[in-house]
């Protein structure tokens, strides 16, 4: 798209979409840190994420602060307004990523204290498939890709598919071994926080579809429903 | 995209029917093509804003709706441009008569140097309108209260109507365009020559009027047609480029152009 | 931005000694326009003073004339009541002159002595007497006024030390008008003749009358036809006429009509009106008619101009509630455009009024001793007036030549104040 006439209009708008890329960096690397404090058992790891949370919370309330002043002073209209708009949803939607992100790393400290179980091992993978997605939808959002959002989009329910078989497997280990029910609902929470994490990545591939195309992406997206397990038993 | 909103206005017909309807309209100022094969459907009791960069053909085109174009020697119309169904180009059509259905209201508040009364009485007169003084001083009071400046002037209709203050004498023109009883409202730029305060009571005033005529606006104000319109146009070199909801333009045009010029990126 | 930022406009150092001498330079410039536009209306006005200086100098002596109170006897014998008019007048004021000096007995004496009034002192008598016939057989105390040697010596522009052969009065007609001064019989009173009698051949009884009634009634004419054609000619060019080569060519020639001398009119007037219609000669009928030819340009010219002042808003906003083109032109376009083709008008006729040439050609220099009654009578105009009297030989019409200049300035400066005033009173904002 050509440049605005006022060309100060377009360096704010860029400053709004590049800390919204450097957020995006920053919510990627608070989960890439968390999975590796899950994985590593590391202590040390999972304070410096919940540390570098405050970080992120910091810059949203900034970019908060600065689209407001943008739809005030400048009142943008179309694709300007809708620029404006997505950032300020995709940035407090990075900002609570962050915050499920700093959740995961907190509960490392309590499964620290247990011994380390099998599962585990399908909740990193199922963080792996988070980690690609919100990857995937970030670089969708800042290149304006709808087809690769549209493809996030629809892969979110891959994560649910998974987070629907570790429950299963979880609430299976909680009835055979009640010793293992703190545990296990702990990792339960870190499933749950992937989950919600995936749902949010969708958020923003809708968001990159209406700031590109002036449209909601609409309302049927294929979704596991995680209830449909029990209904099956 | 015309066929849409052709089918669109026919849907909203039963609310509101089109008022006017343009059809292929092309206009000439001796050899410049101003005015490139517009067809536009436009509605009762609503207001229309037409929007675009300078010289895109907007004012013309809306000189177009009331004949106004005839007094320039060189302009030559082609199209149809019908009112009510009747084409307003047709030999059996008075302009002068035209211009009482469809009224005017320019750029530069113009007051004529008389009185306010007079100011407003002036249309009626001349299309005999009034049976006696009495019915005259009606349709002043009346138009008057239209133009929400009666409480301001009632007091003093015998003072000139240039003594007011520029919202007040581009409401008495309003008043003025209305005392016809027009069935349409044309408006060029009426709010550019006016401080924002005036420009909001006028635009209060257009929303008012939306209710009994159909107003079409030129506006350079963006923000103006936004607030003002339920339909924007956008001309641009002499073609009109979109027509749609103004809701619609605003935010999330169809053209290119249009967003261009919108969002402050023309040039 | 940054690139922007980073060529930074350079800081100029504005106390820089070449700059500021610049400067200076630059506001002796505008000292030097200032003062040479002063200069300008100084020498204009000093022009215009000296002008007007030595017209009311020279012409000042003409505002008053010089009169004897003399007592007349009208005996019924020179005067019958029956014609009162047919009397012999000249014998009265001869004998109330001579009963003065009942000491002169010579006969060539005795005719000077009744020489001293003017030669129209029988006349104001006559008219009186007539106007009251009763008067015959009484004695009437007048004032009439004298003859102009004398007058030239009562007003003192005879210098008695000048030798007698080269006087117009002798030492002896001296010595007689001195005793009639140590009467108390001489008296200087304002001289209301300059305005109210026509033309004469004696300078003491000339007057004005028949000039300004001659101007008036020229002007009229001019008005009612210059006005009326004028202001429809210009509308038709400004609001109606389609914009090609012809109307082009109409305004040029209109523009040319202005600049063409004005004796050409006078010629073209004498061959058309005079020569072809058979109007009468020195009318002001064929006076106003000619006027009119050359203020027709300058009223289509500032009608245009001030038709084309009007703001188009004015026109639109008529014809946007539907008015039609000749309700915009009476109801709207004219109202706002009267001032300027009133003094547009106003300075055309007053550039008429001071018009001769043509005026001289159709006959309006004749001598005519009769105020015109109406615009078919011969008559003389303020011009042509001047004309005939600076060239007269009498030593009265000197005065009064320059006079009557003073009369027709005032006229003009009245049509002038007359046209500012209009202007003021009528302009309006829009």
């Amino acid at each position: 798209m050509k440049e605005h006439i006022v060309s100060s209009f377009d360096e704010e708008l860029q400053k709004i979409t590049a800390r919204i890329s450097e957020m995006g960096g920053l919510a990627e690397e608070e989960l890439s840190m968390a999975l590796e404090a899950v994985r590593l058992r590391d202590g040390a790891l999972a304070r410096k994420v919940i540390e570098s949370d405050d970080r992120l919370d910091m810059m949203d309330a900034r970019l908060e602060h600065d689209a407001i002043q943008m739809l005030a002073l400048r009142q943008p209209v179309a694709s300007d307004l809708r620029e404006i708009v997505a950032a300020l949803k995709v940035s407090s939607t990075l900002e609570r990523i962050g915050d499920l992100a700093k959740n995961i790393a907190k509960r490392t400290q309590v499964l620290n204290e247990g011994q380390p179980l099998r599962v585990t091992g399908s909740i990193l993978r199922m963080g792996k498939l988070t980690q690609t997605l919100f990857a995937e939808v970030l670089d969708a959002y800042t290149s304006r890709n709808t087809s690769m959002a549209v493809s996030v989009w629809k892969r979110d329910v891959e994560v649910d598919e998974m987070y629907n078989s570790i429950f299963r497997e979880l609430t299976t280990y909680m009835m055979e071994d009640p010793r293992v029910i703190s545990l296990c609902s702990q990792l339960l929470f870190v499933a749950k926080n992937l989950e919600r994490i995936g749902d949010h990545a969708t958020f923003i591939s809708e968001m990159t579809y209406y700031v590109v195309e002036g449209e909601q992406l609409g309302d049927d997206r294929p979704k596991g429903d995680p209830l449909a397990a029990f209904i099956e038993d | 995209m015309n066929k849409t909103i052709t089918a669109e206005a026919q849907i909203a017909s039963n609310i509101v029917s089109a008022k006017i309807s343009a059809r292929k309209v092309n206009v000439f100022y001796g050899d410049t093509h101003a005015i490139k094969d517009v067809s536009i459907e436009i509605l009762d009791r609503s207001v229309t804003a037409f929007i675009g960069p300078s010289g895109c053909g907007k004012s013309t085109f809306l000189r177009c709706l009331n004949r106004m174009n005839d007094t320039i020697d060189i302009c030559r119309v082609e199209g149809t441009i019908e009112l009510d169904g009747h084409d307003i180009y047709d030999a059996s059509v008075d302009p002068v008569q035209l211009r009482a259905r469809v009224g005017m209201v320019f750029q530069k508040p113009n007051p004529f140097p008389k009185s306010i009364y007079d100011n407003i009485a002036y249309g009626p007169k001349i299309h005999g309108l009034a049976q006696s003084k009495a019915d005259l001083d009606g349709i002043v009071e009346s138009a008057l209260r239209r133009a929400a400046l009666w409480e301001e002037v009632k007091d003093r209709l015998a003072a000139p109507g240039t003594g007011l203050s520029g919202g007040q004498q581009q409401r008495l023109c309003i008043a003025r365009a209305i005392a016809t009883a027009p069935e349409v409202l044309l408006m060029d730029e009426p709010c550019s020559a006016l401080d924002p305060i005036a420009t909001a009571q006028v635009e209060e005033l257009i929303d008012e009027l939306r209710k009994s005529y159909s107003v079409v606006i030129v506006t350079h104000s963006m923000q103006q047609a936004a607030r003002v319109s339920q339909k924007t146009a956008f001309f641009h070199l002499g073609l009109m480029l979109e027509y749609d909801d103004t809701s619609k333009i605003f935010t999330n045009p169809d053209h290119e152009k249009t967003q261009a010029y919108i969002t402050g990126r023309f040039g | 931005m940054t690139d922007l930022a980073s060529s930074a406009p350079q800081r100029i150092d504005w106390s820089d000694a070449e700059l500021r001498k610049r400067l200076a330079r630059r506001h002796s410039g505008d000292k030097w326009l200032k003062f040479a536009g002063i200069a300008a209306l100084a020498i204009s006005f000093s022009m215009l003073g000296i002008l007007v200086l030595s017209l009311v100098s020279n012409g000042f002596a003409a505002f008053t004339q010089t009169h004897l109170k003399l007592e007349f006897e009208i005996s019924a014998d020179r005067v019958s009541a029956e014609d009162p008019a047919a009397g012999n007048y000249r014998a009265i004021v001869r004998d109330a002159m001579l009963g003065l000096f009942p000491e002169v007995t010579s006969r060539a004496d005795q005719r000077e002595i009744a020489n001293i009034p003017s030669n129209g002192a029988q006349y104001i008598l006559r008219d009186r007497v007539v106007a009251d016939p009763a008067l015959i057989g009484t004695r009437v105390t007048l004032s009439v006024p004298v003859s102009d040697p004398y007058d030239q010596l009562a007003k003192g522009l005879v210098d008695r030390k000048t030798p007698e052969a080269n006087r117009r009065v002798n030492d002896q007609e001296i010595a007689w008008f001195d005793r009639l001064e140590e009467k108390g019989l001489v008296s200087k009173p304002l001289n209301t003749g300059l305005i109210t009698n026509a033309d004469s051949r004696f300078p003491e009884l000339a007057g004005l009358r028949g000039a300004i009634l001659g101007s008036f009634y020229a002007l009229l004419v001019c008005f009612l036809i210059s006005f009326p054609v004028g202001i429809a000619a210009a509308i038709y060019l400004e609001e109606f006429a389609p914009k090609n080569k012809l109307t082009d060519t109409v305004e040029i020639n209109i523009n040319n009509l202005a600049a063409v001398p004005s004796v050409v009119f006078g010629l073209l007037a004498l061959a058309v009106f005079i020569g072809w219609f058979g109007l009468p000669r020195s009318a002001p009928l064929v006076g106003g008619m000619t006027l009119a030819l050359m203020t027709l340009p300058t009223i289509i010219i500032a009608t245009r101009a001030a038709v084309k002042a009007v703001p188009p808003s004015i026109r639109e906003a008529a014809l946007g509630i539907g008015a039609s083109k000749h309700q915009v032109v009476f109801g709207h376009v004219l109202p706002l455009a009267m001032p300027g083709i009133l003094t547009g008008t106003i300075i055309g006729l007053a550039q008429a009024l001071g018009e001769t040439a043509p005026l001289l050609l159709i006959g309006m220099n004749a001598f005519i001793t009769q105020a015109p009654g109406g615009i078919l009578d011969s008559s003389t105009a303020l011009p042509t007036q001047i004309f005939i009297w600076a060239d007269s030989p009498e030593r009265g019409f000197v005065s009064r030549t320059s006079a009557a200049i003073c009369v027709l300035l005032v006229f003009l400066i009245l049509m002038n104040a007359l046209a500012v005033v209009l202007r003021k009173r009528f302009e309006r904002r829009w």
